[in-house]
């Protein structure tokens, strides 16, 4: 297994990049919430500034207006109180009469200001001051006595009120100017404000953004690298699997060799001991005949070799022949077996509904016989296999199931054929035959054995020709069975035999 | 094969119980040509060709061989294939008696030139009576003498 552990990026795990995602997009989305905020109290802020600098531009204008208009009603007195024309009342009088709405909107614009309420109030009683003189001395210039009115003049009151409202008014614009000027300097500085936190807010979601890709990209590059890793370890698992199914293929291969060559080896001689056997029994007979003809005397030698030319030589021979074939029998089974494995497989699109058909009708008669009857029910079509196997383990089943049925009820066989997963299919061969006890449901595979009473002819190689012949398709053959009830074997292969060759290096 | 010149069998059979067994049998198919045995192929092979190994040592001789394929000094297609590669020895009928019955090792046989090809019954009655048909067509056959 390869370690990626030494790799010189940190790894990311699933959690890790969730977190780390989740914490990025927080530390966005707090950026985020800072910037839109920070500029609503800047802009509301700004807004303030804005209102101050209207409303003192406001107090200004009235300051300087209310100054003006006291002015012109002096200038219009003064001018009044020398030259006695009415002429220079006009400007006096809509002075006079603008003042007090002046007075008026200046008051409402300091109203706001309680520093401002103790100042105003001496304003407002300088300026009562001023238009009272002012008002007297006109009255004496009008009725004739312009001495008294330039004596009023002369007591400097007016002149004082006058000089007191006009300080103030100047107070009051320095004031609002520098009210203004310092109202301006905030709002650069707000601005300064926003554009500081938008930039360095910028950055953050840049930063975060630029984690976020991180994050993905390295996260991504981990997969990646996890998924060449299962694929990796995924292709040396199934080359190992091939190299492994191509050693079992060869050892086996190799064992039906072995078979093959011993079983051969081993027919040469015993050919011989049959074949003198055989001889022996020609040249024994003829002894025995001519023993036969020989009238019995009492030498007991000639009794002896009669009864060895008549018996003992007959029975010896009877039993070396038994014991030949037995063996020949024996040896003709694993030769068979071993040719069948060396057989060369011939894959093409067999019918297993049609091969259940033909097995079916080659037992009928004998199923028939005992009222018995073979039913079919073959759920899939066509698979790629070799016949001449599938014909062979059919018919040996079928073959088995009448051979070992219960005598004491009709025969009933069923096979049935279905799909597995995996590209395999299932083939079902059950009888109602006498069953196989627990002990033998492995041993009955086995090469000359069998099992259960003896009560018809067989060397056993039946079902161990079947396993060989569907293992050699690359399936596998089991039962179950209860004794007395039945048997079911369950065939199990490939759907594809070329696939399993192609494996098997075969 | 009751001509002028007697035929000769060659068996060339490296199992002597096999051998004897042959031999009883084709005698009691009525053949009483010389049989000569050999239970290995250099034997063979320099009674065939002679010492010079030319197979001059055959003309006018009349040869029927019968072969085993597995010998232990080498196989009976090495043998089969000298014989019908030499001159003098081409014509004479081969007949390859074997336990193999693989299809290919039959073919190569007669691709070489084996007349005939027989498989070893595996029991001792098919094998008896196999050889004493043998024998029985061995009786009616002509054999061209070697040049």
């Amino acid at each position: 297994m390869k370690s990626y552990s030494s790799g010189s990026v940190m790894p990311i795990t699933s959690q890790t990049f969730v977190r780390s995602t989740a914490l990025l997009l927080l530390i966005g989305l707090l950026t985020l919430m800072g910037i839109v905020g920070t500029n609503i109290w800047l802009v509301e802020r700004s807004q303030v500034y804005f209102d101050e600098v209207l409303e003192g531009r406001i107090a200004r204008r009235a300051a300087i207006e209310l100054r003006t208009s006291m002015q012109d009603a002096e200038s219009g007195q003064r001018g009044y109180i020398i030259t006695l024309e009415d002429d220079y009342l006009t400007p006096y009088n809509s002075a006079i009469d603008r003042i007090d709405e002046q007075l008026e909107q200046l008051r409402l614009v300091l109203a706001p200001y309680p520093e401002a309420q103790a100042p105003l109030r001496q304003l407002e009683a300088d300026i009562a001051l001023k238009l009272d003189e002012l008002a007297e001395t006109v009255q004496l210039a009008q009725s004739g006595d312009v001495q008294g009115a330039m004596q009023q003049v002369r007591t400097d009151r007016g002149k004082e009120a006058m000089d007191s409202a006009r300080a103030f008014v100047d107070a009051l614009i320095q004031a609002i100017d520098n009210r203004l000027v310092e109202g301006v300097a905030n709002q650069r500085n707000t601005m300064t404000a926003l554009r500081w936190v938008t930039i360095i807010g910028g950055i953050i979601i840049l930063g975060v953004i630029g984690g976020a890709i991180w994050a993905v990209w390295s996260y991504t590059q981990e997969l990646a690298r996890a998924r060449r890793a299962v694929e990796e370890a995924n292709a040396s698992l199934e080359d190992r699997v091939r190299e492994r199914t191509s050693d079992l293929g060869r050892a086996n291969e190799e064992i039906q060799r072995f078979a093959y060559i011993v079983t051969h080896d081993l027919r040469a001689p015993l050919v011989n001991i049959m074949g003198f056997t055989s001889e022996l029994e020609t040249s024994v007979a003829s002894v025995k005949s001519y023993m036969e003809t020989q009238p019995e005397t009492d030498d007991p030698v000639a009794g002896e070799a009669r009864q060895a030319a008549t018996e003992d030589l007959p029975e010896a021979i009877s039993f070396i022949r038994a014991a030949t074939r037995k063996m020949d029998g024996l040896i003709n089974a694993i030769l068979k077996i071993s040719r069948e494995g060396r057989r060369q497989l011939k894959p093409e699109p067999v019918d297993i509904a049609e091969i259940a058909e033909i097995s079916a009708a080659a037992v009928h008669h004998q199923v028939a016989d005992n009222g018995g009857e073979i039913a079919t029910d073959i759920r899939i079509g066509k698979i790629i296999t070799d016949k001449l196997s599938i014909e062979q383990v059919l018919g040996n089943m079928l073959d088995n199931a009448v051979k070992y049925q219960q005598p004491d009820r009709p025969l009933r066989v069923r096979i049935s054929a279905r799909h597995l997963p995996g590209n395999r299919v299932m083939i079902e061969v059950e009888d109602n035959g006498r069953g196989i006890a627990d002990t033998d449901h492995e041993r009955v595979f086995e090469l000359f054995r069998r099992s259960g009473s003896q009560n018809n002819p067989g060397e056993g190689i039946g079902l161990a020709h079947v396993r060989t012949m569907v293992r050699s398709l690359g399936g596998d053959v089991t039962l179950t069975s209860r004794l007395g009830e039945g048997t079911t074997f369950i065939i199990n292969l490939p759907r594809d035999l070329r696939l399993y060759l192609g494996n098997t290096g075969a | 094969m009751n001509t002028a010149r007697p035929v000769t069998i060659i068996m060339i059979e490296d199992d002597e119980g096999h051998a004897r067994l042959i031999e009883k049998n084709i005698r009691r198919a009525g053949v009483a040509n010389e049989i000569i045995p050999f239970t290995n192929g250099t034997d063979a092979l320099a009674f065939l060709f002679g010492a010079d190994g030319s197979g001059m040592v055959n003309k006018g001789r009349q040869l029927l061989v019968l072969l085993d394929l597995n010998l232990p000094d080498m196989t009976g297609i090495d043998i089969l294939e000298k014989v019908k590669a030499n001159e003098h020895t081409r014509r004479s009928p081969v007949v390859v008696l074997t336990t193999t019955d693989d299809q290919r090792e039959i073919q190569r046989c007669y691709d070489l030139g084996a007349n005939v090809y027989i498989t070893k019954p595996v029991d001792y009655d098919g094998f008896a009576n196999a050889i004493k048909q043998l024998g029985l067509f061995f009786s009616v056959m002509q054999i061209p003498e070697a040049e």
